[in-house]
């Protein structure tokens, strides 16, 4: 299993390292410099402004220093933000991200598992076809719709809850609901037919022939193999909310490193996209080898090779 | 019967016969298909919004880019005040004009404004010789008699020439819907089709090559599904500039990897069998057999991928519309349509709404024919 891990990691890392090389080719193969597009400088402002952020050195040896610069933590000066570091844009965004992030997954977690368990046992029943038709929408409605049909209802024409902002708990609320529609709807699919095959397996029966109630069946034996595959999905789970979240945080004017980052996108400020680029890859990655471990923990079953 | 070794009558002969008529794979498969409603459905959904998409435009008298400043977020359903003469409607605008509206619904000219009376907070304009006042000391703003001041009756009617409204520069909703209907189902399928593509050539030749190529090939696949699709699609976009060549671009080279393992799995699997060894034994090149024997046969599972993959390609699109670096304005595409409405959210909520549900249509539409799809190939997996 260690092994298994170790050549995780190893591709992880051959991976990120394919990330820098592309994202810094990317950036250097755009037509013009980073200082092109702005006003008309002057050849001498232009050639200062390139030699202060080592563009004048040959390509391998600007990528090294990157490189070497990444490693050590330092993602490098913003370009259009003169004396701002892209470190200090994730340090400012990356909290609220995950803050915001860490409640939706919480909050995908609480409803998702109550509903797919619902409607597992109820299957069929009216119950079961409600929750799965609101699932069944939940995935084809982009987060951008949702938010905004909650803003509308909530905010303009009820008027309860804030538009923008995470001042108060109230502000989560909206966001935390737009971002986390469509895991829940995803998640509480998964969990109702894991939850079905389960129940269908013979130690359920045997559980059931020596007279534990339904509630101790499903609850302390069915659902510790159910929630197997639920764990699986963590993972893409987590890096939707992130990806997710560049949206939602545009929508309610969140200051998290998403919102950031669709700024520097379309401000083009090349060393942000490159370094956020790279912070949020190695920490998708990062992430996603957790839950495999984890998930491996649970499951005494799984044996990886 | 007395004699029992009696000669059986000739119509016997054919008892054996199988009777029932040969069905082949692809009848199988659509008998299977159209027997589940959400499917039939979805299908139909699909194909009313391509021809919605393709043929509409040739019913419209606007142009997706026509920009009239004069008719700024007009709802389809306006609220209107009768002229003095009783003749037709007039509306007023969010600019604090004034536009003659006829009785059953098509938009007029502008009335000549004539004189302003700050201190009623009123503008005077001429309709056809009798003056109206617009009063917009209070909201909502009315129309009345200068003199009188009594407000004119309202009433709401549809909007005809305008039939979905107009957006924030002024231009038909319709219009714009049709060509970002176009726009986005023609990424998704191009998107579609060359991810399958470059899934099947490059899962076929992994699969089939077999040994180190394999091995390579697919911790390629490996490294390549752990960079987020996400993060890959807008590097790109930044990289190429936004427009539609560089979004199909972008979604056409990020989705093939699921693509690559499903055809391998079915290649390693196929090779094996014995139809396959026939077709080596009497001289087929590794093309033929490849092409014609092996990806054929796994097109079953093809299918279903590529269903599967259009919805997510219409959803990045979607996506990346919304976050303002998709198309180049004023090229329109659904998400384009939805980040173009946010502002406007409060005042026009259907800018947004509309194209949002035409997304969710379509999202809806492939979904269950996919589902539909992955019942009628394989009933196996059928729950």
């Amino acid at each position: 299993m260690i092994r298994y891990f170790a050549k995780r990691l190893g591709i992880m890392l051959v991976a990120l390292f394919l990330i820098m090389l592309l994202t810094f080719c990317i950036m250097h193969a755009v037509p013009g410099g980073p200082f092109t597009s702005d006003r008309n400088m002057s050849e001498e402002v232009e050639a200062a402004l390139n030699a202060k952020y080592h563009l004048d050195r040959p390509l391998p040896e600007q990528f090294f220093e990157y490189v070497s610069g990444v490693l050590r933590g330092d993602l490098g000066p913003s370009y259009k933000y003169p004396g701002k570091e892209v470190n200090d844009f994730v340090e400012n965004g990356f909290p609220v991200s995950a803050r915001l992030g860490f409640v939706t997954i919480v909050f995908v977690l609480l409803a998702a598992i109550p509903m797919g368990i619902l409607a597992a046992v109820k299957n069929g029943k009216w119950q079961d076809m409600l929750l799965m038709a609101v699932a069944t929408i939940g995935v084809t409605i982009p987060s951008f719709v949702i938010a905004s049909v909650l803003i509308y209802v909530f905010s303009f024409k009820l008027n309860v809850l804030p538009t923008y902002g995470l001042d108060t708990w109230k502000g989560y609320i909206l966001p935390v609901v737009a971002l986390g529609g469509y895991s829940i709807s995803y998640m509480a699919r998964l969990m109702r037919s894991s939850l079905l095959e389960v129940m269908g397996q013979d130690y359920i029966r045997t559980a059931r022939a020596k007279g534990l109630s339904e509630i101790k069946v499903i609850l302390k034996h069915a659902m510790r193999n159910a929630l197997i595959p639920v764990v699986t999905v963590l993972g893409p789970t987590i890096a939707n909310l992130l990806t997710g979240s560049f949206v939602i945080e545009k929508i309610f004017a969140i200051p998290g490193l998403g919102g950031y980052f669709v700024t520097s996108v379309s401000q083009r400020d090349y060393t942000t996209i490159m370094g956020v680029t790279i912070f949020y890859a190695s920490f998708l990655m990062a992430m996603i080898l957790l839950v495999d471990v984890f998930y491996c923990l649970i499951d005494p079953r799984i044996k990886y090779e | 019967m007395e004699n029992k070794w009696e000669m059986l009558g000739s119509s016997n002969e054919d008892r054996e016969k199988i009777w029932s008529k040969n069905r082949t794979f692809a009848g199988d498969v659509w008998f299977r298909f159209r027997h589940k409603p959400t499917s039939i459905a979805g299908l139909v959904i699909i194909v009313l919004l391509m021809l919605f998409a393709l043929l509409g435009p040739m019913f419209t008298d606007y142009s997706y880019s026509t920009q009239n400043l004069e008719v700024v977020n007009i709802p389809p359903r306006m609220k209107v005040y009768e002229t003095p003469d009783g003749s037709g409607y007039l509306y007023v605008t969010q600019a604090l004009k004034v536009v003659q509206v006829s009785r059953d619904g098509i938009m007029g000219n502008q009335l000549k404004k004539v004189r302003e009376e700050a201190d009623s907070s009123m503008t005077i304009f001429d309709c056809s010789g009798t003056e109206v006042a617009l009063y917009y000391g209070a909201k909502p703003y009315v129309i009345a008699d200068p003199q009188t001041r009594v407000i004119y009756p309202s009433a709401h009617v549809w909007n005809k020439s305008y039939v979905l409204g107009t957006d924030s520069l002024g231009r038909d909703i319709l219009t714009r819907l049709m060509y970002g209907t176009r726009v986005s189902l023609m990424v998704a399928f191009v998107a579609a089709a060359v991810n399958m593509i470059i899934g099947i050539l490059f899962g076929g030749i992994s699969g089939y090559a077999g040994g180190m190529v394999d091995t390579v090939m697919m911790r390629i696949v490996d490294i390549i599904s752990t960079i987020p699709l996400t993060l890959y699609v807008i590097l790109i976009m930044v990289f190429l500039e936004s427009g539609l060549q560089s979004i199909i671009i972008a979604l056409g080279t990020v989705y093939w990897v699921d693509m690559a393992r499903v055809v391998r799995g079915q290649v390693l699997s196929l090779k094996q069998q014995e139809f396959v060894m026939a077709a080596r034994t009497i001289g087929s090149s590794t093309r033929t057999i490849l092409l014609q024997h092996l990806i054929p046969n796994a097109m079953g599972s093809i299918l279903v991928t590529v269903t599967m993959l259009i919805p997510s390609a219409i959803f990045m699109e979607a996506f990346l519309g919304y976050l303002g670096i998709g198309l180049k304005p004023p090229l329109a595409s659904l998400g384009t349509m939805c980040n173009d409405a946010t502002e406007n959210l409060r005042s026009c909520p259907h800018q947004m709404f509309i194209p949002a549900l035409v997304i969710c249509l379509i999202m809806f539409a492939f979904n269950f024919v996919g589902d539909g799809l992955r019942d009628a190939l394989d009933p196996k997996l059928k729950k």
